[in-house]
């Protein structure tokens, strides 16, 4: 009889006892249930530089790209096999279906879904998994399996446990569907994969098979001859890869990974220790320590009563050793003084870890990484490879002085390179922000590297085989989802700032789509804006514009023709137009090719029309003051119609705030609006002062003191006032009746 | 059971379960209780023993219920903190009858309890008749929890003034009382505890001091998570009660319980259920207790001037002085919600629409 050990993917007490159980055994071969043409990855996960956790990630060539995952912890049974059979020179092989099966299989599935997307959720049975956390005591099948297998004795009450637990969970899972026929067809690999085994010669009572616990039962059958069915399969590759805690936390659910990986890590610890409470105290010793360390107050005390807590919680339970919830719930109610926000972020930091695997050098390389190292080192960059975060600044002119085109760009090159990694996601470049306005020639870059970079990149390989196709890839992709015009008109500077020319070209194509259909003022505004931005780098960037240069025009017509009606709005609203209005405005200084008669003529219609919003209407009027297409003579007929008598004084006010959100200076010095204004407030009686004093204290609010001290000036010119005279009355203090005038405005009832 | 006593304690009213449970008992039993703590949580949470139906007394959040008895396992005090209506009290009686067999040693927190009433004080007359002496000894409620190894219960702990709270300091950290007029020392026996409760409306009214603090447990006990949840406790406490208040009034509809329910939840988050529309929240608490007693008060209105059933009027008289406190901006969001939200729910709520509005007008 073949020895069976069923084990769960992601189980300290599994590796563990499964190491006690090899020692025990002294098998001849050991068969582990993986993809049999992961083999070729033994060599170098035994490697001593190798730390988990890692991955074997396996990814088919061809579009749409799928991938199947392995991820290894030091605590996965799997891996302790393998380092076992390393250390003992025990022969070693994986009985798994390959995996160019598995993803042509899980293809196959996914195109399935595809198809029959309308699943009627009614008819799906609960899973067999749910069943478990409603049936046990516990209300979770993680805690169910943690207090029952992780928190056993010897080996013998593991390997027992864990063999009724997958036999139970067979009999309660689906006999048909998708997942029942992959399950079959792996089976079938297995068992004759075993069967070969046997046939070598080796007798079966010195095999040690180490499976999945639910495929132990399956597997038992092995004797009996069966016909192979055949194998689909999809051209693959596959690749270790460095992996983390907080990946493994992420990918939750049976066999893929667990949710706590630094508190199974410590249960490892425990086990190894002999201690059965060592999780136990260290969990909570490092919730109060992580509690300390971000400044918060715990106690040893408190530590000491969360463990008496935890302990007789799991006695409720008829456990003897906590589990995570005991201990979460303990340290909720003796740390976190009965509220889980407050150790929240301990606990995150204590149950999933920021441990982060490593690799040998050159094991994990994919065809992208190969391509990384090689323009690292072709753009010289290869020192900024390090942890220590360094800043690099980049000059993306011609250096004329250089002797090839290639060092002459070199700076340019280089940018499109750390933009290509910051499209993908990469941490490894950062970009700061332009420290000097409008020199689209700087950019300046934090590189630092960490081993998350490496997972990312080794990841971007899915997307592409190198670099350049990566990012266009993901620019595409971006595009595909994007639902809002100014996402895609990130993509097109995106790309740009990638110098792609064809996710350039996809992308504009894209924009031009969503252009055609009914699109807010605020995002033409928006997308113009970044447009214009692409124009103006792109001569730098020695990208060819012409393809922009027409999209650009049609949005910028599109804008004007729509302004007036966006200006009907309420203030709040207004904000954010007003930033649109003065977006389009710069876009047209910026753009020589944009019709500047459009745009005026838009302005002036926002700025003479009565029924918009007035502190857009304002605006409009200021920027037409700036641009110089509105006279002097023109600014008074307006201000006083603005102000005029029967106008409501918010609205003359709001529009008053309007025209102060432009060019401030050049207001202040057109003696004639003050002028207006003067006549304006003189013909208000007591009331309506009061009304008009409330709006125009608030359109001169955020004005600076100088900037008051110069209005000032103006309006003791206009009445004739000397100017010292002047400042010495506005700098004294106010007396008691002005305050007291000053503070009643505050009960003013403006609804009368 | 006596039938005139207005509110008989848990261990009364529920005599015939705790017996069974009793009977029952195949866990070991911690000293000084009277039961196992699986037994008390099966209590409280629901359950059946034997042929007896355990009815459930605090619904939901069961979780929450283990911690709590498993903190009382420990020799650790336990503060159930919580809004009010939250079922602290509720559940603190419950835990005490449970455990002990006796929930009457309380000590109600208010800015005027002093340090005797939480020690012992004397019986003036005595003492100066004969001078200190234990028979002219008044024992405190936790005094005799002490010497008895029970579970005393101290409620609205923050009311109480700072230093009468922190005499509990000494008492939960030595576990002894002193009588110095009598040169006594009153150890106590194992089983002995607290259950304090504190509102969390209270905050800041009188803090608890970190010393005092440390020496609980805290649990939060939070409103109900789902309207579900709500209108589960809300039917079964409405049952429990009429049967005591002879109320003479058919019992509520799920439909008008749903409609409470409803209707204090989302005034409670200041949104609708289907979180679309933004409300303005009231001042008030508006708890599940305060649902409950609406509801009764609703019964007691159909009973006495009504034919029996509920009826929309019943119903909007409660609702207006549950909402509409003290606080104009009450008023003024229980008309908002009344126009934006009930009016537009369509026929099944134009009954209650029309007549709080009536009150309104």
């Amino acid at each position: 009889m073949i020895n069976f050990f069923g084990i769960r993917h992601l189980s300290p007490a599994g590796a563990f006892y499964l190491r006690q159980y090899l020692d025990g055994i002294k098998p001849e071969l050991v068969i582990i249930e993986a993809p049999n043409d992961f083999e070729d990855t033994v060599q170098d996960i035994v490697r001593n530089e190798t730390k988990p956790p890692f991955a074997i990630l396996a990814y088919t060539q061809t579009v749409p790209v799928r991938t199947v995952l392995y991820p290894f912890a030091e605590y996965s049974p799997e891996y302790q096999a393998i380092l076992w059979c390393y250390e003992n020179n025990v022969r070693l092989q994986f009985m798994d279906i390959p995996s160019k099966t598995f993803l042509a299989l899980s293809d196959m599935k996914i195109r399935q879904a595809e198809q029959a997307d309308e699943i009627d959720e009614d008819e799906q049975r609960p899973d067999v998994y749910e069943l478990i956390s409603e049936k046990s005591i516990d209300g979770s099948h993680e805690t169910f399996w943690e207090r029952t297998l992780e928190h056993c004795e010897n080996y013998e009450a593991y390997r027992e446990g864990a063999n009724l637990f997958g036999e139970n969970i067979r009999a309660f899972s689906e006999k048909d569907g998708f997942d029942a026929e992959e399950t079959a067809m792996r089976e079938i690999h297995m068992r004759s994969v075993l069967r070969s085994a046997v046939k070598s010669g080796i007798s079966p009572e010195k095999i040690v098979a180490v499976t999945g616990a639910y495929h132990v039962e399956g597997l038992k059958s092995w004797e009996t001859e069966e016909e192979l069915p055949e194998f689909p399969e999809i051209p693959s590759l596959h690749t270790l890869m460095p992996y983390s805690y907080y990946r493994l936390s992420t990918r939750s659910g049976y066999g893929a990974g667990n949710n706590a990986p630094a508190y199974y890590e410590l249960i490892k610890d425990g086990l190894q220790k002999g201690d059965r409470l060592y999780h136990a105290n260290a969990y909570l010793s490092k919730i109060a320590e992580k509690m300390r360390e971000n400044g918060n107050a715990a106690s040893s005390a408190q530590v000491i009563e969360a463990m008496r807590l935890a302990c007789s919680l799991a006695k409720m339970r008829g456990g003897n050793i906590p589990t995570l919830r005991d201990l979460r719930d303990a340290a909720q109610t003796c740390i976190g003084e009965g509220s889980f926000a407050a150790i929240s972020v301990a606990c995150a930091d204590t149950e999933i870890g920021t441990k982060i695997g490593e690799l040998p050098d050159g094991v994990s390389r994919t065809s992208i990484q190969d391509d990384f190292y090689r323009l690292l080192k072709e753009l010289k960059l290869e020192k900024y490879r390090s942890v220590t975060s360094q800043e690099l600044r980049l000059d993306l002119r011609e250096n004329l002085r250089a002797s090839t085109e290639k060092s002459a760009f070199l700076d340019l090159n280089r940018s499109f390179f750390l933009h290509k990694l910051r499209v993908l996601g990469m941490n490894f470049a950062q970009l700061i922000g332009n420290t000097q306005t409008n020199a689209t020639w700087v950019e300046a870059w934090n590189l630092c590297w960490t081993p998350e970079s490496e997972i990312v990149l080794v990841e971007s390989a899915l997307k592409g085989d190198t670099v350049e196709l990566a990012a266009s890839f993901q620019i595409k992709e971006t595009v595909e989802q994007a639902q809002e015009m100014p996402v895609i008109a990130k993509a097109v500077d995106d790309a740009f700032c990638c110098g792609l020319p064809t996710a350039i070209s996809y992308a504009v194509s894209a924009l031009q789509a969503a252009a055609v259909d009914a699109v807010s003022f605020e995002e033409l505004a928006r997308t113009a804006f970044s447009l214009s931005n692409v124009i103006s780098y792109g001569d730098i960037r020695k990208a060819d514009c012409s393809a922009v240069e027409p999209i650009l025009k049609q949005l910028y017509y599109r804008a004007c023709l729509i302004m007036g009606s966006a200006c009907v709005c309420n203030d709040d609203a207004s904000k954010a137009i007003a930033e649109a209005i003065d977006m389009l405005n710069s876009v047209e200084l910026a753009q020589g090719f944009l019709e500047t008669e459009k745009w005026i003529t838009a302005l002036k219609e926002v700025s003479s029309r009565d029924d918009l919003n007035t502190k857009l209407s304002g605006l409009c009027t200021a920027i037409l003051l700036e641009r110089n297409k509105m006279t002097n003579d023109e600014l008074k007929t307006e201000v006083s119609r603005r102000l005029s008598k029967g106008v409501p004084a918010d609205l003359g006010a709001g529009w008053f705030e309007g025209l102060t959100l432009k060019n401030r200076y050049g207001l202040i010095a057109r003696l004639s609006l003050w002028e207006s204004l003067d006549e304006y407030i003189n013909s208000l009686d007591e009331e309506e002062f009061k009304r008009a004093l409330v709006f125009l204290r608030r359109a001169f609010a955020d004005f600076s003191a100088n900037e008051k001290d110069s209005i000032a000036e103006n309006l003791g010119e206009i009445w004739g006032l000397n100017g010292a005279q002047v400042s010495e009355v506005l700098n004294a203090e106010l007396d008691e009746a002005a305050k007291e005038m000053i503070d009643g405005l505050s009960d003013f009832d403006f609804d009368l | 059971m006596d039938n005139s006593i207005l509110r008989l304690p848990a261990e009364q009213l529920f005599e015939e379960e705790l017996n069974a449970l009793i009977k029952a008992e195949k866990d070991p039993i911690p000293e000084g209780w009277r039961m196992s703590p699986r037994s008390v949580k099966t209590y409280i949470c629901g359950g059946k023993v034997g042929k007896t139906v355990i009815t459930p007394k605090y619904i939901g959040h069961e979780r929450l219920v283990e911690i709590a008895i498993a903190t009382l396992v420990t020799d650790r005090a336990l503060l159930l903190i919580g809004e009010p209506g939250t079922a602290k009290s509720w559940l603190s009686e419950h835990l005490t009858a449970a455990i002990n067999g006796n929930s009457s040693r309380v000590i109600q927190g208010t800015a005027g309890t002093t340090e005797e009433q939480i020690r012992y004080s004397w019986n003036y007359a005595m003492l100066i008749a004969n001078g200190p002496s234990e028979e002219a000894m008044l024992k405190s409620p936790v005094f005799t929890a002490m010497e008895d190894g029970a579970i005393a219960r101290v409620e609205e702990i923050s009311r109480c003034a700072s230093e009468v709270q922190d005499t509990l300091i000494s008492l939960l950290s030595e576990k002894r009382i002193s009588v110095p007029e009598l040169s006594l020392e009153v150890p106590a026996k194992k089983g002995f505890s607290i259950i304090a409760t504190a509102n969390t409306r209270d905050k800041g009214v009188n803090d608890m001091s970190a010393a005092l603090k440390r020496r609980f447990n805290i649990v939060v006990l939070p409103a109900p998570e789902t309207l579900e949840e709500e209108m589960n406790i809300v039917k079964t406490r409405v049952e429990q009660l009429s049967e005591n208040l002879d109320l003479n009034a058919a019992l509520p509809k799920d439909e008008v319980i749903e409609k409470i329910c409803t209707i204090f939840r989302e005034l409670r988050k200041g949104e609708t259920l289907d979180k679309k529309q933004k409300l303005k929240t009231t001042a008030g608490v508006l708890s599940t207790a305060e649902a409950i007693s609406l509801l009764c008060n609703s019964m007691a209105l159909a009973g006495s001037f009504g034919n029996g059933e509920i009826s929309d009027e019943d119903i909007a008289a409660g609702l207006q002085g549950a909402v509409v406190k003290d606080d104009d901006k009450d008023g003024v969001a229980w008309k908002e919600y009344l126009e934006n939200i009930m009016k537009k729910r369509g026929m099944a709520w134009s009954g209650l629409y029309n007549a709080c509005r009536e009150l309104n007008e």
